[in-house]
């Protein structure tokens, strides 16, 4: 018998080695390599000089380039590209020329279209948002409004693509990918980047892959392909086995290791293996409880929207957001789609913006009840906003030159309106906000310059934000 | 309801089996193994051209719609096309076929406008005499201009029926009237703007103006002095445009957006423009000149700009010295180093030995005994063919080696490297590395994902062309030109065709609505493939700008961007509203007797099929007229029409399906490209003539006259004197075979990869890579008979100490396996994996249309494929599990080097994927059928998972596992197999889950 699995007769005897025994070395490797790296110290480190170095990626905290102001991400894509005119981008001149050719843009002769929904100042800022919110309304002086974002592209996958990744054209770092890159993450026994319920189509596994990064850093998928949510899980998260057979299964395996080990020194893949055998394990019992929502109160998932049938999906998400965000995982995506309405506005957007109001209203007061809000930074948005003129009697095409996307918490001023769209709504005029520049803010309040932030790849020093993006410090807090 | 039945009743059809079990192929590259017989074979040859077999009633209709779809999409027509008509043109002659009127328009042109217009045809005297600068941006010559080319030309277009169809001329008219532009832009703009001015004086019939000389003395020099020169002269800091004003020739050769002046016409100088601050350039940047100034530059170029300031531009835009570029190591002929003398003489046993050895000694470090024979075999295994041996392989090779003969490891060696080399599993694992650096996938990836259902045919070119070592100087030729080589017959032809798959099967935006920039980028992935994959040289960082680290300026971009914008690249793909770029494909010769990979469509398919697509459409009209259907109602039915016509138009009329390639052609008319300023597609500038990229060429690269220039370029990479082709591949194979490349960064050979560590060694190969004919083989061949790679694994303190990296080789790298052969072991231990390859892929079944199609269908479910691994459908962005948590590639980007990650991903994939189980309980099973008893059961094991028996205590843990295993499992209650085969199954996947299988030593 071997020494190893004397020890080995629980799941609390196996997860001490691990981090005692041969867990030891292995984590020693794990921290080696979370020494600083090029992202950090701003040196071109060149292609690894080292294969092995990359079959330990690190993934232990990093320290930001200078002092964060959030230090976790909930970004709430709104897949389609939700009317800013009828939720957050207040146009009272849209009502007073109702029918008019709005006589500029690419067809001048297209008829201005009021918003079906009346807007309502709320909170002491007094920001204007629409019936469509009403939930959300009163908590408007958390909500930073960016008014005048504006993209490159009015198409969605483009436009989906580039919100995620900077760049649509190539294969490119999604945005959760390179803020692991940057920060690392502080639960080793749970991923570092979370999307739930992200689309298949429009680029697909490209929103939160890892592109040339390390795949360490691409997003850890819970559900999605439109499969419900309530049985949504980790790819093979779950053990065919009982936990006394699977201990008995990894201790024969790690006593098999360890025999490797003392026969093939300094063989980097063994011992990384023994790691992430374990972290595996460790995972495989830690991420299923914090995404079981059944341990919150029923009061608590009714505040998300959670029993209500308009609500369930995206209210779900949103807890289960919170919940990972709560147990150290540096970034969720959470996602909401079918926003395209070129006709059936009235109805369907209704029925959008009815399924996300009260599960966002009910993140964002929990996140604040429980003091998280202040360090994590929300984002909500779409690919692009919508136009001002009617397309049908009932719908509106899809706007890029200006829209509206927003953030809320860590760092960013609360009740503030940033930028605007001329009178209509149709192209940003003040403060323009490219998907660069919002990408490049995002990084800054993370305590990340977007600048040097970077991995060699190509024959270059790559970056979320290519070689533009401004970080607008007019939101910061 | 239209759309989920009929989708369930498209995917019942598409998702039928293949029907073959072998391999359809009378390649001569093939093995023997591989050929099947005739009668399997679809009989092409033996049929009469489809025309003739058509009865009037069904071919009439057939070419009305033929009709319709000309003129509604030229690209769709080619589809459309009758597969003779559309088949002649792959076959095309190396020398493209430029009309005769036009090659003389050409040449005409070439020699300088005022001979061009004398020299004219006739019906080409659209363009005034003596205005030929006048016309030159192109402007007068819109699409009218370049109908009446077309026209001029028709009798040539109407000759050769099958160019028409496919649309150069008739469809195209832009590739003439760029021509036209261009050649006559050339002229001006090229290398020699000196002779281009003197051209200007001659063509404009004049003689300096006095006057007007007196005015650029008087008025115009000083203000160029004073305004301009800061920027835009020989003693300009950076040359800002690309635009030398300091010289007559400078002026009219012009920079970035064109010609800065065109004598005697006002409108098309770019420099009055900038100073008038119309046209988006706003000169002198910081103030405007006044009205009085600019008058008098107008009134000077309106006089004929008269301008004494002889000789050509002294400054160029580039800040880049290809001269000194030059001197890199990487642009330096590889030359032959003698094996240098080392110390420990025994130890070397080729001269590759020596160079290792000789390093080593100079580095302080030691060299690694021989490796266990044990270890070696399943090393040789591993690294020739992907797969482990078995242990009757494995024990005669261990056998061998003890013999106690002289050279008796040697010889075991030798006789087990080459029976691999010749093995047919060789192609599969050495043409999956080359799949990687080909970018090879199945389907355009990006935003609308859509298959190639024809890409496979290029993977099995690859394979085979490993398989039969064709001489890799050979290969690449075929790949980047295969389409414009001579060829014996027309397998060869086809082979050569498919090849050119290359460049046809890379990612693409099929969104892209600005045709000119998805041309752009398309071209754009093509060089970058190409350069990085043959010439280890990032030339599409040049596209916006001067490479920032290598020598090679935006100009040799567009310089080979104007190679491929003479090609036209076919892939396929359906019309569809997220696909704004479908093309044509090719068809393949009709005595190439290729493989196919669907079967049949049998009449009542066929009717199926159609009766679907009536239904469709009539639903789709339908859908039109009410205004009620939804959005998404009216985009499913026309994907769903898109499919299906697809789908029937991949069939002949007798049902046979068609022998179809992604591949490349030349475009009638051949063109250079614009350098485009900052990349960006708005903002066309000056034309550059096609060409290499200069800092490899040893004197400035030779004029492509005829043709795209791609055949020229093929032999320029292939060539034993371009100084980096056989070292990047070479380099790429050792980096296979050792775990790290004597250049580590191997699509990188420029100033921001790393150096070689042995750069003797690396020219040493490469000039031997050379000499032996380009052969893969016995390059291989001779690296994995050398002592160092037989060397040992184990570490060594000093060494590691002093090396942690293994730069100077003193020990054999451990690394783990590829996620091929990951899977592939597991699959061959399991006893299920199947070795015949097979036909097609299930992206060919699943046909035209979105990849997300064949996830509809459960095509792309892992368990139903017991094949190799290089053989599973390859979908950008949806990988297979099995190859996606092991750093696989999906063809997104050139990979030299996959990184090799471990991540809990792939523990929670080993332990817990019903795949994996899966395999375990097969394995399992063959192994309680084996043998009886437990001891002998572990040895079973030990020998086919790791090569070797386990040791007593080994044996001794393994079974007590087994005992203790079943006991807790029969604790958890009763299962269906019982817990004796849940033990051993867990003992199978545990094998699998350990280091020592997942790594080879």
């Amino acid at each position: 018998m071997s020494p190893a699995h004397n020890c080995l007769n629980s799941r609390r005897a196996f997860l001490r080695s691990v981090s005692h025994g041969f867990g030891a070395l292995a984590y020693a490797a794990l921290t080696q390599t979370a020494a600083p790296t090029a992202a950090q110290t701003g040196v071109p480190a060149g292609t690894p000089t080292n294969v092995q170095a990359a079959a330990t990626p690190a993934l232990g905290v990093k320290p930001p380039h200078f002092a964060p102001r959030a230090k976790r991400v909930l970004m709430m894509t709104m897949e389609g590209g939700p009317s800013h005119v009828d939720t957050f981008d207040y146009k009272p001149e849209l009502a007073k020329r109702a029918g008019k050719a709005i006589g500029k843009g690419r067809l001048p002769n297209a008829k201005l279209m009021p918003s079906p929904w009346e807007f309502q100042q709320a909170g002491q800022s007094g920001l204007w948002i629409s019936d469509l919110y009403p939930e959300l309304r009163r908590q408007a002086d958390k909500l930073c409004l960016v008014n005048s974002m504006q993209t490159d592209v009015p198409a969605h996958a483009t436009a989906f693509i580039q919100l995620h990744t900077g760049i649509a054209t190539a294969p490119r770092p999604s945005l959760g990918a390179w803020v692991l890159y940057g920060l690392g993450t502080d639960n080793a026994n749970l991923p570092g980047f979370v999307t739930i319920s992200a689309p298949a189509i429009l680029g697909g596994p490209i929103n939160y892959g890892s592109a040339f990064l390390p795949a360490s850093y691409q997003a850890t998928k819970i559900g999605g392909n439109r499969q419900s949510i309530t049985r949504a899980q980790v790819a093979n998260i779950k053990s065919p086995r009982s936990q006394t057979t699977q201990e008995e299964q990894l201790a024969f395996i790690e006593s098999l290791n360890a025999a490797e080990r003392a026969r093939s020194a300094n063989n980097a893949f063994v011992d990384g293996l023994s790691a992430a055998h374990a972290l595996a394990y460790r995972m495989q019992g830690e991420l299923p409880p914090v995404i079981e929502l059944g341990r919150e109160t029923a009061a608590m998932q009714a505040q998300y929207g959670i029993g209500e049938s308009s609500t369930e999906d995206f209210g779900r998400q949103c807890l289960m957001a919170r919940r990972l965000l709560e147990s150290g995982v540096r970034f969720v995506e959470v996602c909401h789609g079918g926003w395209d309405q070129h006709r059936n506005l009235r109805e369907d957007h209704g029925k959008h913006a009815g399924a996300t109001d009260k599960p966002i209203a009910g993140l964002l007061a929990d996140l604040a009840d429980r003091g998280m809000l202040q360090d994590t930074l929300v984002l909500w948005g779409g690919e692009f906003g919508r136009t001002p003129y009617a397309q049908t009697d009932d719908g509106r095409d899809h706007n890029h030159l200006g829209y509206t996307m927003w953030m809320a918490g860590g760092g960013v001023k609360g009740g503030l309106r940033y930028g605007a769209t001329d009178d209509f709504g149709h192209e940003a005029v003040t403060d323009k906000v490219h998907i660069h520049d919002w990408h490049a803010t995002i990084l800054h309040l993370l305590g990340l310059d977007h600048e040097r932030l970077t991995f060699p790849y190509a024959g270059r020093d790559m970056r979320l934000t290519d070689v533009k993006g401004r970080v607008h410090k007019g939101l910061l807090a | 309801m239209i759309t989920r039945t009929r989708i369930q009743a498209l995917a019942a059809i598409l998702s039928r089996r293949m029907p073959l079990s072998r391999r359809i192929t009378l390649s001569r590259r093939m093995p023997l193994s591989r050929v099947t017989p005739w009668s399997r074979v679809t009989p092409w040859s033996r049929r009469s051209p489809v025309w003739r077999r058509w009865p009037v009633s069904v071919a009439f209709p057939v070419l009305a719609m033929l009709a319709a779809l000309v003129s509604r999409s030229p690209d769709q027509a080619a589809r459309a096309q009758p597969p003779e008509r559309v088949g002649k043109a792959p076959t095309a002659p190396a020398n493209p076929r430029v009309p005769a009127g036009l090659e003389a328009y050409r040449k005409a042109a070439n020699r300088g406008p005022a001979e061009a217009n004398r020299e004219m045809p006739q019906n080409q005297g659209n363009r005034p005499p003596g205005k030929a600068f006048g016309n030159m941006p192109g402007r007068a010559f819109g699409y009218g201009a370049g109908k009446a080319f077309a026209k001029a030309f028709g009798k040539a277009a109407a000759t050769e029926p099958a160019k028409a169809a496919n649309g150069p001329l008739g469809a195209s008219p832009q590739a003439p009237q760029g021509a036209v532009k261009d050649t006559a832009k050339t002229a001006a703009q090229g290398r020699d703007a000196a002779d281009a001015a003197d051209a200007a004086d001659a063509a404009n019939g004049r003689i300096p103006n006095a006057a007007n000389l007196a005015l650029f003395e008087r008025k115009i020099r000083p203000m160029l002095v004073a305004h301009c020169y800061e920027c835009h002269s020989a003693d300009s800091k950076e040359l800002k445009g690309a635009l030398a004003l300091d010289t007559r020739a400078g002026l009219l050769q012009g920079g970035d957006s064109g010609p800065a002046i065109v004598p005697g016409n006002v409108k098309a100088s770019v420099l009055i423009a900038a100073i008038r601050h119309e046209g988006g350039l706003e000169m002198p940047p910081k103030q405007k000149l006044t009205d009085e100034q600019i008058a008098d530059f107008v009134r000077w170029v309106e006089a004929g700009a008269d301008d004494p300031r002889d000789g050509a531009a002294t400054k160029t835009a580039s800040t880049i010295d290809i001269q000194q570029g030059r001197q890199y190591w990487a642009f330096q002929q590889p030359v032959h180093s003698p094996p240098p003398a080392v110390q420990d003489t025994a130890w070397p046993a080729s001269d590759i030995d020596r160079f290792v050895r000789a390093a080593q000694e100079k580095n302080g470090v030691s060299s690694a005994a021989d490796a266990d024979p044990r270890v070696l075999v399943r090393r040789v295994y591993f690294d020739l063919i992907g797969l482990p041996p078995t242990p009757d392989e494995s024990l005669r090779f261990v056998r061998q080696c003890q013999s106690g003969a002289p050279r008796a490891l040697e010889t075991a060696l030798e006789q087990t490297v080459d029976r691999l080399l010749e093995s047919s599993r060789f192609g599969e694992r050495w043409g999956r590395h080359w799949l990687d650096v080909a970018r090879f996938a199945e389907s355009t990836g990006k935003e609308s994902n859509h298959n190639y259902p024809h890409a496979w045919r290029y993977r099995d070119y690859v394979i085979d062309s490993f398989n039969a070592d064709v001489p890799f100087d050979q290969f690449i030729r075929e790949q980047l030109a295969g389409d414009l080589l001579p060829a014996q017959d027309d397998i060869q032809r086809a082979e050569q065709t498919i090849a050119t798959g290359f460049l046809a099967l890379g990612p693409k935006s099929l969104t892209e609505r600005d045709k000119k920039k998805f041309e752009l980028d398309v071209v754009d992935e093509q060089i970058d493939t190409a350069t990085q994959a043959f010439l280890g040289l990032t030339v599409a960082c040049a596209r916006c700008h001067d490479h920032k680290f290598d020598p090679i300026p935006q100009a040799d971009y567009y310089a080979l961007a104007g190679i491929f914008r003479s090609t036209e690249v076919l892939y396929g793909t359906i019309r569809v509203i997220t696909n704004a770029n479908p093309s044509g494909l090719l068809t393949l010769p009709e005595n190439a007797a290729v493989p196919v990979a669907l079967p049949e469509l049998t009449a009542a398919d066929r009717q199926r099929l159609e009766k679907l697509l009536a239904d469709t459409q009539s639903q789709s009209r339908e859908a039109l007229r009410d205004r009620q259907s939804g959005t998404q109602q009216i985009v499913r039915n026309r994907i769903l029409l898109g499919t299906l016509e697809a789908k029937l138009n991949a069939y002949n009329p007798d049902g046979s399906p068609k022998t179809l390639a992604m591949g490349t052609r030349d475009r009638v008319v051949a063109r250079d490209s614009e350098l485009y300023i900052r990349g960006e597609v708005e903002k066309p500038g000056r034309v550059v003539p096609r060409g290499f990229v200069q800092v490899v060429c040893d004197e400035p690269s030779p004029a492509i006259k005829n043709g795209s220039g791609r055949l020229e370029l093929a032999n320029w990479i292939a060539s034993a004197d371009n100084p980096l082709t056989a070292r990047v591949f070479v380099n790429r194979v050792w980096q296979h075979l050792f775990g790290r490349g004597l250049v580590p960064t191997p699509d990188n050979f420029g100033a921001s990869g790393q150096k070689p560590s042995h750069p003797e060694l690396l020219d040493h190969l490469a000039l031997t890579f050379i000499e032996d004919g380009w052969s893969v083989k016995r390059l291989i061949r001779r690296i994995a008979l050398s002592r160092v790679y037989r060397q040992d694994s184990t570490s060594h303190e000093a060494n590691f100490a002093h090396d942690p990296d293994n730069v100077w080789l003193w020990r054999m790298s451990p690394r783990r396996l590829d996620a091929e052969a990951i899977r592939d072991a597991m699959l061959a231990i399991a006893g299920r994996l199947e070795l015949t390859p097979p036909v097609g892929s299930a992206v060919a079944l699943g046909g035209d249309g979105f990849s997300a199609g064949l996830e509809l269908g459960r095509q792309l479910d892992e368990q139903r494929f017991n094949c190799r691994a290089v053989y599973l459908p390859v979908i950008r962005g949806r990988m297979m599990e099995s190859l996606e948590e092991f750093d696989a590639v999906d063809g997104t980007a050139v990979v030299g080097q996959r990184s090799a990650t471990t991540v809990p991903s792939q523990s929670l994939y080993l332990l817990n994927s019903s795949f994996v189980l899966n395999l375990a309980s097969s394995a399992a099973r063959r192994l309680m059928a084996e043998a009886s008893e437990a001891d002998k059961r572990v040895d079973w094991a030990y020998q086919r998972w790791f090569g070797r028996l386990p040791s007593d205590a080994e044996r001794v843990a393994a079974v007590s596992f087994i005992s203790r295993y079943r006991d807790k499992a029969k604790a958890d209650g009763p299962t269906l197999s019982g817990p004796d085969m849940a033990a051993w199954t867990a003992f199978c996947q545990s094998l699998w889950a350990s280091g020592e299988f997942l790594v080879r030593k």
